[in-house]
């Protein structure tokens, strides 16, 4: 009785503080000097860069009316990693779970954040435009304060790495899905940057625990992190707390966030760097003039000198996460009910052009928002094929255990999401090095695995050259999810698959039932708000659906056949008649070359006729 | 693994060279044994054995030079090409074309080449010199040792052209490099030297004739291989241009090749990557991408070759091109009239004179030519009508074939 009563009165007092927090934000264009070598046309906030960041307790309220200032395109938001449970339609996935915002049109997002604390962030998730600066920080504090954080620290401190590119997103993406890049090759960034500058400095104080959030904001590369002579100490990855783990060097891909502690020295006498790494196996080539390393300042004494570049021995020592251990030590899930097979490939389709496949299908959106053909299906609704053939979209059950086999056949790592939740990664295989002439690697299943008891807990996590990982995760949140690599370019080339969980759930539940709000911007931008994958009303047909461009054929096609053919004849032909030419009689041989002979001899003649 | 040990084309140009020094070294000693092979038989040894050693001493020196001239190509090659090295290949592969285009043909008329070579050296052995001053520098022993000097010079000369040739060619080959050239150069070498020695000790003509027809065939296939090839390489490299890079070196497979102007693509046999298919780019200029410009430059090729000697077998047959009858072959060529040969053409009359005077030639006890004992030569003009030194001027070729052929 008690009991209940308490219970009772914590949920009021947490509905009673649990706050609004409200942000009108308008995109735009403006030019900044990011990383202080090149001022470029960058994404900004109300005119403002970088964009703010966002601070609320778990239970609040965020409310962001996103108007589009854009004049020529499209845009969305995307709250990474938060698992928007009955908000479907707040995650930001266009023609996913909501149309796009045309220009001048304002969407508001519009969500409560009860089920996550931590790291996280917001980005846009219309193509390109987060690599354009569109991002920030998204942080929860675990109760006020943070007071339900389950490790002591004193202070509180926030580093964003990120990649950074001179041309935008819209000069990169024609040159980059183009006949002339053949081998997919992304676009090398022409600098690392940290909080949206370079060469930051951080001021310290001597003997204090600082609670480190680091987020990866990038759109390619991972980040090698560590700081000089400091350890740090994991305590959450991806909004999930974890057992401490102490380790000199991280290895962070994009979308990934990591908490640590870092206790400060005693000694003020010196000042450490701060070091970014690009991962370089990640780079298609790497330029004479690109930095590899950047440097920023842990300043402890402002008045002592700043601190050299610092140089490890290797890189093989960051922490691998698949050993970290959730807080909550949740145990491995059971075998699953359902299991979703991926093989990773990229390929050329008929264009000349480049494109990532999950099972040989490349992305290809659909005409409606895939939450809205689920809304409008009816009993259809748990059929993948109204979701288009061509948008690698698998139906779920509710609350199935679900394994996700990712096989990698391509040759470079990348770093997965999946929206709505975390997962479990219980199995990630070694890389295999296709220059020792390693070939690809898939799960096996026949074989036996052992998982770990507790695995780690995350949102995004990376796959190993030519190898393999499985995550196991629960399909207990009802929606439409993307899962995809959070690499930009990949995204671009359509390295993406959409989970419905649970169809009936979401029909059901009236707050996923699409707002006004949600209609009417597809009204802008002339997207029906029903029917098929393909905008048909009769669900099963597909007609008019947004389809991949062809394969290349293998082997001869016709044409090169008589190409062949003709060339073979040529030669044949040719040959005849060298042959009848040098098999030919001559009948007088001196004559012809007399004719031919054309040396001056005629004064030997002349000569000789002295002596007749 | 071909072009690592075995250039094809190398092989091809040496042994051409090769050929046509062993018709001078056969003309030679056709003429030795035809002058005094009976009358003196140790004064023809002695100049069989100046023969022989003017013509290796010349074969070394230009091995020499040949060698160096590869080995320093070799050690600059990748400073000066580096980057634009498909450019460069291509306008190799259209040079070499070029060259084995305009030298094949001659091969085929293997006794128009000896009687070329007759007249050169007829013209060498009885020239006079115009000033009196010369005959006190080096006249001496330019007659003691003529039938030194001789095959030494032209050997030199050819074995330089060669030197030049091997380069030419060999270069076009992809990723070829120095070690690929000794093997096709000795092989070359010993096949040439097998038809001068079949030549000389009278293998049948029509045999002799059929084993020139192959291997000028080998030849043009070759070429026509090449010239695909060097169009393959401009197309190459305007794709490479535009991505920045070698698509082809990096593999069979989608994305290695411009798929737009593709005419046939097959994801193997690569002939920069898989062994055994750059024997058949070698030969054929196979190669895994077809672009239509490499087809219709293969195709194109034959076309002209066809239409060229279409046009030699008419003016062999009727003495003229076809609609034109003051017009043949050698016309068409500009530097013809450039250096304004036909003014200095012989007639017929000279060179039945001129032959005369060779079959006439003596020499003395020191192995020098005594031209002044000529008194066969018949004045041009002066020797009845044109028909009769016609009729004189085949039966003469009849006796030197024998000569050459059966002697």
């Amino acid at each position: 009785m008690n009991l209940s009563i308490l219970l009772t009165f914590t949920l009021l007092y947490n509905v009673v503080l649990a706050k609004i927090h409200t942000f009108n934000w308008t995109t735009g264009w403006g030019n900044y000097d990011v990383d202080g070598t090149f001022e470029r046309p960058v994404i900004t906030c109300n005119g403002e860069f970088p964009w703010p960041d966002i601070r609320v307790a778990k239970g609040d309220r965020i409310e962001i009316y996103l108007t589009n200032g854009f004049t020529d395109a499209n845009t969305t938001l995307h709250a990474h990693g938060l698992f928007m449970k009955g908000m479907n339609q707040m995650d930001g996935p266009p023609m996913v779970s909501q149309c796009p915002i045309a220009p001048g049109d304002t969407f508001l997002y519009n969500f409560t954040v009860d089920d996550n604390v931590g790291t996280y962030w917001y980005h846009s998730h219309t193509l390109g435009q987060y690599g354009d600066g569109f991002k920030g920080k998204l942080i929860i504090e675990d109760g006020e304060n943070n007071e339900n954080f389950p490790y002591e620290y004193d202070e509180e401190v926030s580093i964003e790495l990120s990649e950074w590119y001179h041309k935008t997103s819209e000069e990169l993406i024609p040159s980059f899905m183009s006949l002339f890049n053949p081998t997919g090759a992304e676009p090398i960034p022409q600098n690392l940057i940290i909080n949206n500058t370079k060469n930051l400095t951080w001021d310290v104080k001597p003997n204090t625990t600082y609670l480190l959030r680091l987020l990866n904001t990038g759109g390619f590369v991972s980040q090698y992190f560590w700081i000089e002579d400091h350890n740090m100490t994991v305590v959450e990855v991806d909004g999930v707390y974890t057992e401490k783990n102490t380790t000199d060097m991280l290895y962070i891909t994009v979308a990934q966030r990591y908490s640590v502690l870092i206790t400060t020295k005693d000694d003020t006498s010196k000042n450490y760097a701060i070091m970014q790494k690009f991962d370089d196996t990640m780079l298609d080539k790497i330029p004479k003039e690109l930095e590899l390393n950047a440097t920023s300042f842990m300043t402890y004494n402002s008045s002592a000198p700043k601190p050299e570049e610092s140089y490890v021995d290797s890189l093989d020592d960051y922490l691998d996460d698949f050993y970290l251990i959730p807080y909550d030590k949740v145990e491995v899930y059971g075998e699953p009910d359902y299991t979703i097979t991926l093989d990773l490939k990229m390929d050329n389709l008929i264009s000349g052009v480049n494109y990532a496949f999950f099972n040989n299908i490349t992305y290809t959106s659909p005409k409606i928002p895939t939450l809205m053909t689920v809304l409008s299906a009816g009993t259809d609704a748990n059929n993948p094929y109204i979701y288009g053939t061509n948008t690698n979209t698998f139906v779920l059950n509710r609350n199935e255990t679900i394994d996700l086999v990712l096989n990698n056949l391509d040759s470079g790592k990348h770093p997965f999401h999946l929206h709505g939740h975390v997962f479990q990664l219980v199995w990630r295989d070694r890389p295999y090095d296709s220059d020792l002439g390693e070939e690809p690697h898939a799960y096996n299943e026949t074989e036996s695995h052992t998982f770990p008891q507790y695995p780690m807990m995350r949102d995004t996590v990376y796959v190993n050259p030519q190898s393999n990982f499985v995550l196991r995760f629960k399909s207990d949140n009802p929606g439409v999810w993307y899962f995809h690599c959070h690499i930009e370019w990949h995204m671009v080339q359509g390295l993406t698959i959409v989970l419905v969980e649970d169809p009936y759930g979401i029909q059901s539940d009236p707050t996923q039932q699409i707002n006004q709000n949600g209609l009417d911007i597809c009204k802008s931008v002339g997207v029906m708000t029903s029917g098929n994958a393909a905008g048909n009303d009769d669900f099963f047909n597909l007609k008019g659906q947004n389809v991949q461009e062809n394969f290349i054929p293998g082997g001869f096609t016709a044409k090169g056949i008589v190409a062949l053919t003709f060339s073979c004849l040529a030669g044949i032909l040719g040959l005849a008649t060298l042959a009848f030419y040098g098999l030919m009689d001559i009948p007088d041989a001196v004559e012809k070359v007399a004719d031919d002979l054309s040396i001056p001899l005629t004064d030997i003649v002349d000569t000789s006729t002295h002596f007749t | 693994m071909g072009n690592k040990v075995f250039n094809v084309a190398v092989f091809f140009v040496v042994f051409r060279e090769c050929l046509e020094a062993v018709v001078i070294l056969s003309v030679l000693l056709s003429f030795l044994k035809q002058s005094i092979g009976v009358k003196d038989k140790k004064l023809h040894k002695k100049l069989v054995i100046q023969v022989w050693t003017g013509a290796a001493t010349g074969f070394i020196i230009c091995l020499g030079i040949g060698g160096g001239f590869i080995g320093a190509y070799y050690k600059y090659q990748k400073d000066i090409f580096g980057s634009a090295e498909d450019l460069w290949e291509g306008v190799f592969c259209m040079i070499a074309t070029i060259m084995i285009s305009m030298m094949g043909i001659p091969m085929l008329r293997m006794n128009k080449m000896q009687e070329k070579w007759r007249v050169k050296i007829a013209r060498s052995l009885v020239e006079v010199p115009k000033r009196k001053r010369d005959y006190f520098k080096l006249s001496f022993i330019a007659k003691r040792y003529s039938m030194f000097l001789l095959p030494f010079i032209t050997v030199l000369r050819e074995g330089l052209e060669a030197v030049v040739f091997v380069a030419g060619a060999g270069i076009t080959t992809q990723g070829s490099q120095a070690s690929a050239y000794p093997l096709p150069v000795f092989v070359g070498l010993i096949a040439g030297g097998l038809v001068g020695f079949l030549l000389y000790y009278g293998a049948s003509r029509s045999s002799l004739q059929v084993f020139l027809v192959i291997s000028t065939g080998i030849l043009y296939l070759i070429s026509a291989g090449l010239f695909s090839r060097g169009a393959w390489f401009f197309e190459n490299y305007r794709f490479n241009k535009a991505t920045g890079g070698d698509a082809s070196e990096s593999g069979d497979g989608n994305g290695s090749y411009n798929i737009r102007q593709a005419v046939y693509h097959i994801n193997c046999c690569n002939p920069e990557l898989d062994n055994g298919w750059d024997i058949f780019n070698a030969l054929l200029g196979w190669q895994n991408t077809g672009y239509l410009a490499s087809v219709l430059a293969y195709n194109l090729y034959w076309l002209c070759l066809i239409i060229v000697l279409g046009l030699m077998i008419f003016e062999e047959k009727r003495g003229h091109l076809p609609f034109c009858r003051e017009l043949k072959m050698k016309h068409l060529n500009p530097g013809y009239w450039i250096k304004n040969k036909k003014a200095k053409e012989l007639t017929e009359d000279q060179q039945m004179a001129l032959l005369n005077k060779i079959d006439n030639l003596e020499f003395d006890e020191n192995g020098e030519i005594i031209n002044e004992l000529n008194n066969a030569v018949t004045m041009p003009g002066s020797s009845g009508s044109d028909r009769d030194s016609k009729t004189d001027a085949n039966k003469k070729d009849a006796e030197v074939k024998t000569h050459i052929f059966e002697e």
